[in-house]
């Protein structure tokens, strides 16, 4: 669906996008996490034909980005991360238009009940909340039932209930073979929703992998136990796979003095801070 | 081709934004005052007040339509869409035309100065439309509405002074190479409005082409991903 090879792109003399490749199935939801400022949005911008003035190589649905007329985005989708809705209207009368733009359309009351706003369709935008907002925004990238998505921090602003009705449609396009990118600073949401993730700083490329195996590959999970010593509380913490090995680990078992134990694993954060130096956040 | 969802989202759009109450302000302020003048400056006020007013509504009204659209963020999605940059910008010229033809032709009716319907209603829309069209080249570059204000004042002084100067009687021929004064000439039903019609249609053209320049760069650089 997507490749990208040797790209560069800089806003002024200095590069800032520097010989970047990668690759992106068809099918997949990719991740892109990074810092602000790291990129990330330049590089969706590219990928959406918007910044033709690169160097290297886009290739997008069989076809060099830059090469592509406005029928290109017959396909594509786009969720911006801050709402883009007419205030004074209605969340129909905003789908309605924008529907109106492609040659695609799909059933505008379905998507509101799915993201369940369909009772308050009428009402005008300026008087959602922030959360209806990004729903209505999320579901206006599907209206034309587009191969490729681009979401950026679908989940931003939403209680938990909504943010999981919105993870649980991302999977449905999925599953449905739609590409989706997504970039986000949410590590939970890109472990829960990504095949693959990329982490970007700095204009560059620092990882690539999928979540399983960026938190794998850089130290294995751990135990961590409390028990009573003297009539205090001692904590001792292992790496899973010595759990066999800990004399002390075995003797509370036996004697059954644990007072707490539970695994830990390195989260995305974690990973990204310990690859990049930086921080999502 | 996208013109006709665009346009009927422009019509909404102005209506729903109080766009149109304003002209029917506009238009009921200017008319009263039309009657109120004696019967000997009618004439020219009215065709004052039509070329100061309906036609250049677009340079003020685009400004505000434009920003009102940066300021919803609503030109990110209309930048990933199939809508093409002079699609988004022609249902924007003729929107604002129409209302501005429709109120010329009032206050022209109300003043009793419309000699010839065509040239009178070309003039208006030709101007309004050129008038829209540098309404939104300043608007693509600007982000403020007291931004937007300060640069309108070289494009109002530009094609209002010799407009005006004309219309009170300074008539050098080669002065008829100006668009405003081109509107006045139609407007008044001139000697040379046929000459005049095409100097405009050609100005029309010009500034709409740089006015498609100026959308398309615009929503390149909107996109909706911030730095």
């Amino acid at each position: 669906m997507i490749s990208v090879k040797n790209l560069q792109f800089s806003y002024t003399r200095q590069p800032f996008i520097e010989n970047m490749s990668f690759e992106v199935k068809d099918g997949e939801i990719f991740g892109f996490l990074g810092p602000s400022g790291a990129g990330k949005s330049t590089l969706q911008k590219i990928l959406t034909g918007l910044l033709r003035n690169y160097a290297g190589s886009v290739i997008v649905s069989d076809a060099e980005v830059k090469r592509h007329d406005n029928s290109f985005y017959e396909n594509i989708g786009v969720d911006f991360e801050f709402p883009s809705l007419y205030e004074k209207l209605t969340a129909r009368e905003n789908l309605k238009f924008f529907s109106s733009l492609y040659k695609k359309q799909t059933d505008i009351d379905f998507l509101l009940e799915r993201v369940g706003l369909l009772h308050e369709a009428n009402k005008k935008v300026a008087e959602y909340s922030k959360g209806m907002k990004s729903r209505v925004n999320f579901i206006k990238a599907l209206l034309h039932d587009p191969i490729l998505l681009f979401l950026d921090e679908p989940t931003s602003g939403l209680d938990p209930s909504n943010a999981g009705r919105i993870k649980e449609m991302i999977l449905q396009e999925k599953a449905k073979g739609k590409t989706i990118i997504l970039t986000t600073h949410n590590m939970y949401d890109a472990t829960e929703l990504c095949d693959r993730v990329a982490f970007i700083v700095d204009g560059k490329l620092r990882a690539l992998d999928t979540p399983r195996n960026l938190i794998m590959s850089r130290g294995a999970s751990k135990v961590r136990y409390t028990y009573s010593q003297n009539g205090r509380e001692e904590g001792r913490e292992i790496p899973l796979n010595q759990t066999g090995e800990d004399s002390l680990l075995q003797s509370l078992l036996r004697e059954n003095r644990l007072l707490s134990i539970h695994s830990s694993e390195p989260t995305l954060n974690d990973i990204f801070v310990e690859i990049t130096g930086r921080r999502l956040l | 081709m996208k013109v006709r969802p665009l346009l009927l989202q422009d019509i909404k759009f102005q209506y729903k934004y109080g766009f149109y109450f304003l002209y029917l302000v506009f238009s009921v302020f200017y008319i009263t005052l039309l009657y109120a003048l004696p019967v000997a400056w009618r004439e020219k006020a009215a065709i004052l007040m039509i070329f100061s007013d309906p036609a250049a509504m677009g340079l003020f009204f685009m400004g505000a339509i434009v920003l009102f659209e940066k300021g919803e963020r609503v030109l990110d999605s209309i930048a990933v869409s199939p809508a093409k940059p002079y699609e988004y910008m022609l249902s924007k010229l003729v929107s604002i035309g129409v209302i501005s033809t429709v109120v010329a032709l009032v206050i022209g009716f109300s003043g009793g100065v419309i000699a010839n319907h065509f040239y009178f209603i070309a003039g208006v829309f030709l101007c309004s439309c050129l008038f829209s069209s540098v309404g939104i080249i300043l608007a693509a570059k600007i982000t403020t509405l007291n931004q937007f204000i300060l640069a309108t004042i070289p494009a109002q002084l530009l094609i209002n002074i010799p407009a005006i100067a004309y219309l009170f009687g300074w008539k050098p021929f080669p002065l008829l190479l100006h668009p405003g004064v081109c509107m006045i000439e139609l407007c008044e039903n001139g000697s040379n409005a046929l000459f005049a019609i095409i100097i405009l249609i050609l100005w029309v053209v010009l500034v709409a082409i740089l006015a498609e320049k100026a959308v398309a760069k615009m929503l390149r650089s909107v996109g909706g991903f911030k730095l």
